[in-house]
Order: structure tokens, then sequence, then C-alpha cells
């Protein structure tokens, strides 16, 4: 039974209650949502609005799956965008547009409110937040890949980066692809053809997570590279005055060097530079096709020539 | 005991997936390391490549031979002399194929036959288990 002491609007159990009394959440109030839905200070700051809140969404969830109320669920919906931007915005400096990562993170906030369990006793936005940010960490697993790679695949993928970044060091050497299959739980022929198909993930970028994932906890590439930049400034001069390394980057350059200047292997330019290897083997691929487009417009053979030794 | 296989892929780029899946798989059978055997995928794809662009041909021919420790990796016939200078000259300090290649593989040969020639890539096992 509702407290009597209490408005009407706000007590959850009192499905009499207009929805259209409830407190509308505002552009103005998306900072206040935020750090509601997050237990922050604001929301400490302001427990009662925060008890209100809740008391809201258990109100507008019963109407929405005890009675069908289309309007409650919108009203839900339009509650919780603050948190979709909110969300959505961590991701927005990842290449994607920040309004398409709203759209994705709505999908699911919209599959949090479709779903959304009343006997399971928890919060909204606890159960929200999760379905939000991996409708959109899983946009951008599919966004990564240049061309369409069965889910399965891009899962083992993922699954063998971690393994071989556990087995190089247990090892002390790379390991082979029956190692890989054993760990990985795969077949030898799954492992090389998801192998194959990490050439077509796009994550060279140096803002990407190095590792391929997409979780907020992955660095840059660029953040790793920073101490290498002494290391990289001695062979500058040597080499970067040649036709077709001017299309690449600084680090691009470095890693190229790494490989086959100094000869290191590709799983130990990836413990240099603190990036997987699979990485490492898709930036060296990446780069010698850049080189081989770049060569090829000047209507020369060589992947690079020397310093010095200009065609013009 | 040595076990060959022979592969005639249409000349294109596509075609190089197939090959490259042919070596994983001989390449595991060896037990290659992902070192050595990426290393394998690189050297190959550079020549296939350039071998493309230099030579045209209108299908490519490889073999893979398979011993104890070591694939043998044949790709011919070839007339292009550009092609043989690209694999055989190297200049100092620089990337080029001839480089590539003798950073990923072990021997590199060219082994002439009636006016042309086929390229031959040796990798042996090294980076694997004991």
């Amino acid at each position: 039974m509702s407290d009597p002491d209490e408005p009407r609007v706000n007590d959850p159990l009192d499905l009499e209650a207009s929805p259209g009394q409830a407190r509308a959440s505002t552009a103005e109030d998306e900072d206040e949502d935020e750090a509601s839905a997050h237990g922050g200070p604001a929301a400490d700051a302001q427990g009662r609005g925060r008890d209100d809140s809740e008391k809201l969404d258990q109100y507008l969830l019963r109407r929405y799956h005890l009675y069908g109320d289309r309007t409650a669920r919108e009203q839900l919906i339009t509650m919780y965008l603050p948190l979709v931007r909110s969300l959505a915005r961590r991701y927005a400096s990842r290449g994607e547009h920040f309004d398409d990562l709203v759209q994705v993170g709505a999908i699911g906030l919209i599959k949090a409110i479709d779903r959304f369990d009343l006997s399971r006793g928890v919060e909204l936005t606890t159960y929200a937040t999760p379905n939000i940010v991996g409708e959109i960490k899983r946009y951008f697993r599919d966004k990564g890949w240049s061309v369409r790679v069965p889910r399965g695949l891009q899962e083992l993928n993922i699954r063998l980066n971690k393994v071989i970044d556990e087995l190089v060091p247990k090892l002390q050497r790379s390991p082979t692809i029956n190692e890989l299959a054993e760990a990985a739980n795969a077949t030898p022929e799954q492992v090389l053809e998801a192998l194959e198909s990490s050439q077509a993930y796009n994550s060279v970028s140096l803002q990407a997570s190095p590792n391929g994932g997409a979780g907020e906890e992955d660095a840059g590439l660029i953040d790793y590279l920073g101490g290498e930049e002494e290391a990289y400034g001695a062979m500058e001069d040597r080499t970067t005055l040649a036709p077709g390394f001017a299309k690449l980057d600084k680090r691009e350059r470095y890693i190229l060097h790494l490989r086959f200047f100094e000869g290191l292997t590709q799983s130990q330019i990836a413990e240099r530079v603190g990036i997987s290897q699979m990485h490492v083997s898709r930036l060296i691929r990446r780069s010698l096709e850049k080189l081989r487009e770049e060569i090829g417009e000047l209507d020369n053979p060589q992947i690079m020539r020397p310093s010095g030794d200009d065609p013009e | 005991m040595a076990e060959r296989i022979d592969l005639e892929v249409p000349a294109t780029l596509n075609a190089l997936s197939t090959v490259r899946m042919v070596l994983g798989g001989l390449g595991a059978r060896l037990d290659f390391c992902l070192d050595d055997l990426e290393d394998l995928y690189l050297a190959t794809d550079e020549l296939l490549r350039t071998a493309l662009d230099t030579d045209a041909p209108d299908r490519l021919s490889v073999e893979v031979l398979l011993d104890d420790d070591a694939l043998r990796f044949t790709a011919g016939t070839f007339k292009s002399a550009k092609l043989r200078a690209d694999v055989t000259m190297h200049a100092e300090d620089c990337l080029d194929l001839c480089m590539l290649l003798r950073r990923t593989v072990d021997d590199v040969v060219l082994e002439d036959e009636d006016g042309a020639y086929r390229i031959v890539l040796v990798k042996r096992r090294k980076g694997g288990p004991a």
C-alpha cells in the first residue's frame, strides 16, 4: 500500500497514478540522471531525487510490462536517453559519429526495458547500463571488420589474441598452430581460418584498441609508443626519405624498421611495443600494402628505395 | 618422408588467400611457430604479388614440398627479367623485395628452366617446440 505521506505519483506500487504526473527528464537533467544512474556524489546529495526516480522507473515498468502501456515505455526511453548519451560519449573518440553511437546505445536501452524482469528486484539503471554498453561495443566489433566475417570467427579471433599473449611468455617463444588450437579450444583449421580473417580487421588506427577489443580500459596504440620515440629517431634519418615511406606514419615506419632492419620477430615487436602479435601482423601487412600502392603510383617495383636515391 | 602438393590458381590477388591457407595447414603440420608462419605468409604474398605485377601470368603454379623440418615453396615458371632482378638484387638500407625475402625465409633460389625460371623459397622450422 502507498504511504499516505508520500505524493501519490511517486509510489511505484500505485498503478493508478497517471504517468503524466511523473517527473519528466529534460536535457538539463542529463548530468543529474547520469550521476543518479551510477550512484555518484550528485546522487548522494540528492538521495531523495534518486529515490523518486527509482520509484518512477518501477511505476513505469509495471505500467508497461503488466498493462502494456506503450506510453510508459516511451517515457522510460526518454528518461534514460541522457544515460545513453553519457555512455556513448565515452566511445565518441573512436571514429564513429556520436549520433550513431547514441542510436545504437538506444537500441540497447530499449532491449533492456523490454526484457526487464520485474521479479528480479534490480534497478533499471543496473540492468540497462551493461545492455547499452554491450550494444555499443558490439557495433564497434561488427564495424571493425572490412569484410563480413562470421561472428564465431570474430570471437575466436579475439580469443586467439588473448591466448597468444598468454602463451608467448609462458613458452618463451611464439606458439604453434596446434598449441593455439588447444589453448583456444578450437581445431587447427579454425585457428588458421581465424588468423586469415583477422587481416580483414580494421584495427590499424593508432587510436584503436591495440588488442582488437573495444573496451574503454584499452588504451590506444599511440599511448604505447611514446617511449619508443627516441629509438625511432635514430633510424628516422636512415630510412624515411625514401619514396613510399612518406605515406606511412612514424609508428608504421618504426614497426617495419624493427622487423626488417633490426630483425625482430613479430612476437618480439609485440612485446617491445606493447601490442598483440596479431596487431603487429596487421600493421606490417597494412604498411607494406600502403608502400606498394605508393610505389605503384611512382611506377617503381621496389617497396622502398634507399634515402638519397631519389628518382626525381 | 617428403610430401609434395601442387597448386594451380588464377593469377589474381584473391587466389593468394587460398595459397596462404594451404601453406598454413602444411606449416601447422610441421609445427611451425606463429612467427615463422607469418614470415612465410609475408614472403609468399610479396613474391606472388610482385610476380602478378611484373610477369602478368594467366595462372600461378605453386609447388610445396614438405620435408622433416622444412617447407620448400616453388612458384613459376616466370620469364620477367624485372622480377628476377627484384628477387635477387638488393640495394643497401632499402626495404625491397630481395631484403624482405632474406628477412623472412632461409633460402631463396632461382631455378633456370628452358629460358624461364622458377623461384624457390625455403623456410625451416626454428621457433617452434624442440
